[in-house]
């Protein structure tokens, strides 16, 4: 059903063009999944959001580490200030600043798998929180 | 008009049955000049030497109540009735060793006031009590700029002058101490209660009691220079105490700064860290504390800058003051460093990592001028821990 409903989204994205699209979260996703040259997975990006990785820094092998298994609860960074829940229909603002997201997953990709996410990466994990 | 001789009355009963003639001797204000005292110095003392830090507000209450007791004291010393009056009952050396000899002798008559040796012991007091006040200004000025010096004194004069403070209150509880045992003693040989007649005012009426030279009281002339001096020394004291502090930040955090480096923790202010510490921690971004908190290169050569310039050489506070030396260990870890956790060696591990506190980062949870940089301990209050984390 998610997994529908994120593939329509995508597909009404890039068929409208950035020009017409709904907000900047829509150009935000429609931009990546341009950059991968495939369409998102919300499946994908459950998946990979919720996998144990290695390859980062010891103490982060998983997005979970900080922001939960439930994207619609508040997570909590190492330091213990609270983190905002994940999910959009939670959290609106998700996903809006596209500097914002850039920096987050430029910084937490590199803790949790040690390189930068791909775009594909980037593209699988807002479409599935978009939809959450 | 205050006459030793002309207040004696009958009291109801005395020790061996019959009726004993009492005279007054400590006039009202004396008396609970004296009790007041005590309860001050008690309260000083026992913030002051047994309590913690976030004490210090009644701390400085305590010294204040004594100060302006002793100033009144001084006023009464001058202006009050004959046993009250210091012509009344400070004598010279000569009349003290005297005092001295005769009662080595056993024949040193009753002082119905001060006896010479309690008179230098008064005196002793009263000065003792006034640098305790004098030196617990300038401490309190230089060392957690508060109080009318905190606009002028440093941190390191504050630091030399607390240790003057603190032998001071060491040397007035052993005056205390001495000053008890005298009273103990004097209460033996002249066979009365010496310390009641602190409270009552008066004492048996003896023939050949040494009586303080009869000298008539000016009480409203006491309460006028004793309220005036209060008035004056309030709104100097205040004027000056409302001047801003040396060497305390002032400017609100850089924007970006309070906006950047408070996504993971608190925003920690840049006085806690030396510059040598802040440009190994900015330098090493993409790996910090086990995490990448990277940013644009631009945005963290402006934050670098503005850390920098208000690193802990830049302020004088008592954490910047003890925080300004790079530790080997952890170089740019503020609760790694030997000062942070002797300063919070009483506080149980259950407590930091309670639903509360969280993390023994997270300064604002129990310091309310973290923020700022202020950290005086008197805006310390450990929450509860039930209250939700803000
Ligand atoms: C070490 C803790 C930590 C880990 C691990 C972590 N994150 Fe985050 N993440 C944060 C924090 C802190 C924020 C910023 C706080 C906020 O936006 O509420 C954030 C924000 C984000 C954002 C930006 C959201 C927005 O509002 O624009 C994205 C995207 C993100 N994280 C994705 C991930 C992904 C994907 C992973 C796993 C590869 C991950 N995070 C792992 C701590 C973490
Ligand atoms: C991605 C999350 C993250 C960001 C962003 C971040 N930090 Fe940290 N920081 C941490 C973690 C995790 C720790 C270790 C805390 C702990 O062990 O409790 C830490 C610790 C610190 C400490 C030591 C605290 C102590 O316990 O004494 C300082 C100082 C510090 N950070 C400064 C900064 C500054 C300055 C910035 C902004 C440039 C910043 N941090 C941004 C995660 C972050
Ligand atoms: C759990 C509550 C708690 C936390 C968290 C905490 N402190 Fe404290 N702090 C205290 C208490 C209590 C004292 C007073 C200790 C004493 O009695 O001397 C204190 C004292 C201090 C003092 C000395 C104040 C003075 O003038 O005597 C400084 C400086 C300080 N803390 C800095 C910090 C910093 C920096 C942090 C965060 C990295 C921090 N504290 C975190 C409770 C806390």
């Amino acid at each position: 059903m998610t997994r529908i409903l994120a593939a329509l989204a995508v597909a009404a994205a890039l068929a409208a063009g950035t020009a017409l699209a709904a907000g900047p979260r829509d150009t935000l996703l429609a931009g990546y999944v341009a950059e991968a040259g495939a369409p998102a997975s919300a499946a994908r990006g459950e998946a990979f959001f919720k996998a144990t990785h290695s390859g980062g820094k010891p103490d982060t092998a998983s997005c979970t580490a900080c922001h939960t298994a439930d994207p619609r609860s508040a997570g909590r960074t190492r330091a213990g200030k609270p983190i905002e829940p994940m999910a959009v229909s939670v959290s609106p603002d998700r996903f809006t600043d596209p500097a914002k997201v850039e920096k987050w997953f430029r910084r937490n990709c590199n803790s949790v798998l040690g390189r930068e996410c791909t775009a594909a990466e980037k593209a699988d994990v807002v479409a599935w929180l978009t939809g959450q | 008009m205050y006459r030793a001789t002309a207040d004696q009355h009958e009291e109801p009963r005395s020790r061996t049955g019959g009726p004993v003639r009492t005279v007054r001797v400590w006039d009202p204000f004396v008396r609970i000049f004296h009790w007041t005292l005590v309860a001050a110095v008690a309260v000083a003392a026992a913030t002051g030497l047994l309590a913690d830090a976030p004490w210090i507000d009644v701390h400085v209450w305590a010294g204040t109540v004594m100060a302006g007791l002793v100033a009144a004291r001084v006023v009464w010393g001058f202006l009050g009735p004959g046993s009250a009056r210091f012509a009344g009952f400070v004598v010279g050396p000569r009349a003290v060793l005297a005092h001295l000899r005769e009662l080595r002798t056993g024949t040193a008559g009753r002082h119905l006031g001060h006896n010479p040796l309690g008179a230098l012991m008064v005196l002793a007091l009263l000065a003792a009590a006034a640098g305790l006040a004098l030196t617990g200004v300038v401490a309190y000025g230089g060392v957690l700029k508060a109080g009318p010096l905190a606009f002028t004194t440093g941190y390191t004069d504050g630091r030399a002058v607390l240790e003057v403070h603190e032998l001071l209150a060491y040397f007035l509880l052993a005056l205390i101490a001495l000053h008890v045992a005298g009273v103990v003693f004097e209460s033996r040989r002249s066979h009365e209660n010496l310390a009641r007649a602190m409270v009552t005012g008066r004492k048996p009426a003896r023939p050949d009691d040494h009586l303080p030279a009869a000298r008539p009281a000016r009480p409203v002339a006491a309460a006028a220079l004793a309220l005036a001096t209060l008035g004056i020394a309030a709104a100097g004291l205040g004027t000056l105490a409302a001047r801003p502090p040396l060497g305390v930040p002032t400017a609100a955090l850089d924007p970006a700064y309070a906006a950047e480096c408070a996504a993971c923790h608190v925003a920690y202010h840049p006085s806690l860290l030396p510059r040598a510490s802040w440009t190994a921690l900015f330098d090493g971004l993409d790996d910090h504390f086990g995490e990448d908190a990277s940013l644009d290169p631009a945005t963290t050569g402006r934050l670098r800058a503005w850390a920098l310039a208000n690193a802990a050489e830049a302020y004088d506070t008592k954490a910047a003051n003890r925080l300004r030396a790079v530790e080997p260990a952890a170089p740019f870890t503020i609760t790694g460093t030997r000062f942070w956790q002797r300063t919070h060696a009483d506080i149980p591990d259950s407590v930091f990592a309670g639903s509360a506190v969280v993390s023994k980062g997270n300064c604002e949870a129990c310091h309310a001028d973290a923020r700022a940089g202020r950290f005086y301990p008197g805006n310390i209050r450990i929450p509860a821990p039930t209250e939700s984390h803000p």
